[in-house]
């Protein structure tokens, strides 16, 4: 039984911030949801977690309504980190358990885990303004789980952490999926998604323009991409703009990228570079990835939009 | 919809430990206590150390065919006035003899006018016979028109005026006593219960006083706290967390339950240092050598309305700082407080002061309408309880209404905060939350 949003629509006064929105997540799966700024991600969030209620449209959660599950059905990472800056970890950690019934043992034990997982045990009686943006995150990824939700809803986890924190939360994420949780998160960063996510929905503007596994909005784009490199000098690949559908998208330098249609199998490509007296060093078959079919689906100013924006990101964390 | 409980206690217990916890409570609260010793044995310290000296007046006779000794009659005045008691009981006065009034006929007015001058005297009160026939006074200090002696010095010389006038128009001395003596007058209460005696009064006034001033004090103090709290976890981003593990209900209910908690705590220390600094107020007095009487006897009261005192405190409290923490969640930023509690702090007030104007008219008709509307009610009533005589059932019924007024603030506080906490950037404006209201849970 999945988690199914179904035709939601959000309005803030003049602004759609969801418009008929659908998507569906299998249960014990890592869903992604991809979108620009303003996209609609964080409004959807919050209407599953029910801290706001849509215009239209609902929520169901194994087949029961989201606005009848107890609280403690969902953990929840906000995009904007917030914690009590002058209260102990431990402490902290221990309120936010008691809110949603977790007993002060089995919570002290968790939390001790959870620490020990993250390698920073020591910061249990620190208080949470001493912390580095990186482990305060940790923290805030504690204080959503610690209650052991069937659902964990994260708002862009991966913002702000660097390579050795975004690995353990990699670890993180794959042990909740091991308990047979159901992750959602959104994000910026493409190669998390194709790492983690089994399935995607692409959000903009309110509206859902793609979603399913990951697998399946790949093939979809109804097309696979080759990238061929040869012994031949970088023009020699000229020839290869004329085989009908073949389309160049880039020239790198040391290979080639082409898309060709579905209905093409690649392999006559191969044949006829042969059949040219060049000689192979690459060729490689593969669907196109995440970032190309966003770019298709929300266009290349969002994707500009993006860059600037984890630029600023990591700014900020850097200052 | 979940209860209020266990979650409410949860963040209530937070909420009071944060406080209390906090040095710059400890420092207040410290403060606080020892402000309030400190005034409840300063009469006595000021005493020992002679601020309270006092008044030593000379009077210059030249008018030699006085009947009145006029040294007599303005040193009973001054006394009298130190002690009122040993007038109404006839009594000798129980101010010591070190700290009575001295009044000295003196022959060397120069000398004496020089005295004062030196600060050596309070005054040199001279009398002397006018041309008219009728006694002339004139009175040398360095006293402002409101110093309490010299009210009572001129007092005095209107009584020596008449009585010398009368003795003049052939009205014995005797005779003019008789006729000032005041007539039996008695009032009585309407009220077979109004128990309260005339010198109660005076300290009947002083508790309302005390009353209404702590209720403003904590409506104002604390109900900014819960407001400046809530708005903390808006801007620090800590609410979208809270909001999703618990509902806007239990953390409204806890918030001001814990704030309150923590006033109350606030509260105690200062009571605490008020009942020790009386006990010790005797023994410091006695041990400086000076009159550590309190000028003032507090009325007994019925355990009832202290009970009544209490629910009207509380739920006062209740109901103002519930609006206070709906008003904190509108704003973005901690600055904006001051500017969305503005409109509560001035309906405190408007409680407050009109709460004073009814001290002096308290069985106004206005009044009575005006203490049970639940805002003004826990100012209000307590102050009639105190200075009137208030039907029982007027006290209930400003009770329920205030129960029902608590009801609604919560509701409509839980409305503006569930809306109020995900909107940010906005600027404050009722309209834009009531309009984030209707599609909100």
């Amino acid at each position: 039984m999945s988690l199914v949003v179904d035709s939601i629509t959000k309005r803030f006064g003049e602004v759609v911030a969801l418009d008929d929105a659908s998507f569906t997540v299998e249960p014990g799966r890592i869903f992604g949801l991809l979108g620009a700024n303003g996209a609609g991600k964080t409004t959807s969030m919050r209407i599953v977690l029910d801290i706001l209620r849509a215009d239209s449209g609902r929520v169901t959660w194994q087949g029961t309504e989201n606005i009848a599950l107890p609280r403690r059905t969902w953990g929840y990472l906000p995009e904007e980190r917030g914690l009590y800056p002058r209260m102990k970890v431990g402490d902290q950690l221990r309120f936010f358990a008691a809110l949603y019934g977790v007993p002060d043992a089995d919570a002290r034990t968790e939390i001790g885990d959870w620490l020990e997982r993250f390698r920073i045990p020591e910061y249990l009686d620190r208080k949470v303004e001493e912390l580095s943006k990186g482990n305060q995150q940790k923290i805030q990824f504690i204080a959503a789980i610690l209650h052991d939700p069937d659902v964990l809803i994260m708002d862009e986890p991966f913002t702000g952490l660097d390579p050795v924190n975004v690995r353990l939360l990699k670890e993180a994420f794959l042990e909740m999926k091991g308990r047979g949780k159901t992750l959602i998160f959104s994000t910026h960063q493409m190669e998390q998604v194709e790492e983690l996510c089994e399935s995607i929905a692409i959000v903009d503007q309110g509206r859902v323009i793609v979603s399913g596994a990951v697998r399946d909005v790949k093939r979809a784009m109804g097309r696979q991409v080759v990238r061929l490199a040869t012994d031949a000098d970088g023009n020699g690949a000229d020839w290869l703009a004329s085989v009908p559908g073949v389309q160049i998208t880039s020239r790198r330098e040391d290979y080639v990228e082409l898309h060709v249609p579905a209905d093409r199998d690649p392999s006559s490509i191969l044949r006829a570079a042969i059949d040219r007296g060049e000689r192979v060093t690459r060729f490689e078959i593969a669907d196109p990835s995440l970032e190309e079919i966003f770019v298709e689906h929300v266009g290349r100013r969002a994707i500009d939009e993006e860059e600037e924006h984890l630029a600023s990101t990591a700014r900020e964390v850097a200052r | 919809m979940s209860g209020l409980f266990p979650n409410a206690l949860h963040v209530a217990k937070r909420e009071y430990l944060f406080r209390v916890r906090a040095r710059t409570f400890l420092i207040t609260t410290v403060l606080l206590a020892v402000a309030v010793a400190a005034i409840t044995v300063l009469p006595s310290a000021l005493g020992a150390l002679g601020v309270s000296d006092p008044p030593e007046i000379a009077v210059s006779v030249d008018a030699d065919d006085l009947t009145t000794d006029p040294v007599v009659a303005v040193q009973a005045i001054l006394i009298a006035a130190a002690d009122p008691g040993s007038v109404v009981d006839g009594e000798a006065p129980s101010v010591p003899e070190s700290e009575r009034a001295r009044v000295v006929r003196t022959d060397d007015p120069e000398a004496a006018a020089a005295d004062v001058r030196a600060e050596e005297l309070d005054g040199l009160l001279t009398i002397t016979r006018g041309a008219s026939g009728d006694l002339a006074f004139e009175y040398l200090s360095d006293a402002s028109p409101t110093n309490q002696t010299r009210i009572l010095v001129t007092q005095a010389a209107n009584a020596l005026a008449i009585s010398d006038r009368l003795e003049r128009a052939g009205i014995s001395a005797g005779e003019s006593a008789d006729l000032f003596a005041p007539p039996d007058f008695t009032a009585t209460a309407a009220d077979p219960n109004d128990s309260r005696g005339e010198e109660d009064f005076g300290g009947a006034i002083l508790l309302t006083y005390v009353v209404v001033i702590l209720t403003f004090m904590a409506i104002l103090t604390y109900g900014n706290w819960v407001a400046q709290s809530v708005a903390e976890e808006k801007s620090g981003r800590v609410m979208e967390l809270l909001i999703t593990a618990a509902t806007p209900r239990q953390l409204l209910t806890g918030k001001v339950l814990g704030t309150g908690a923590a006033g109350l705590t606030q509260y105690l220390a200062m009571i605490a240092a008020l009942v020790i600094g009386l006990a010790a107020n005797g023994p410091i007095s006695n041990a400086l050598g000076v009159s550590g009487q309190l000028p003032f006897t507090l009325p007994e009261l019925q355990p009832a309305w202290i009970l009544a005192f209490t629910a009207f405190f509380l739920m006062g409290f209740i109901l103002y700082s519930t609006l206070y923490a709906g008003a904190g969640s509108m704003v973005s930023r901690i600055e904006d407080v001051q500017q969305a509690v503005g409109p509560l702090m001035y309906l405190a007030m408007a409680g407050y002061f009109v709460s004073f104007i009814a001290m002096n008219i308290p069985d106004a008709g206005w009044v009575s309408v005006a203490s049970l509307i639940p805002f003004f009610s826990p100012y209000l009533m307590p102050a009639r309880i105190l200075l009137s005589s208030v039907a029982p059932w007027e006290v209930v019924l400003a009770l329920l209404l205030l129960a029902i007024g608590v009801v609604l603030a919560m509701w409509l506080a839980s409305r503006v905060y569930s809306a109020g906490v995900l909107l940010y950037g906005q600027r404050v404006s009722i309209r834009s939350v009531l309009r984030a209201t209707r599609v909100s849970r």
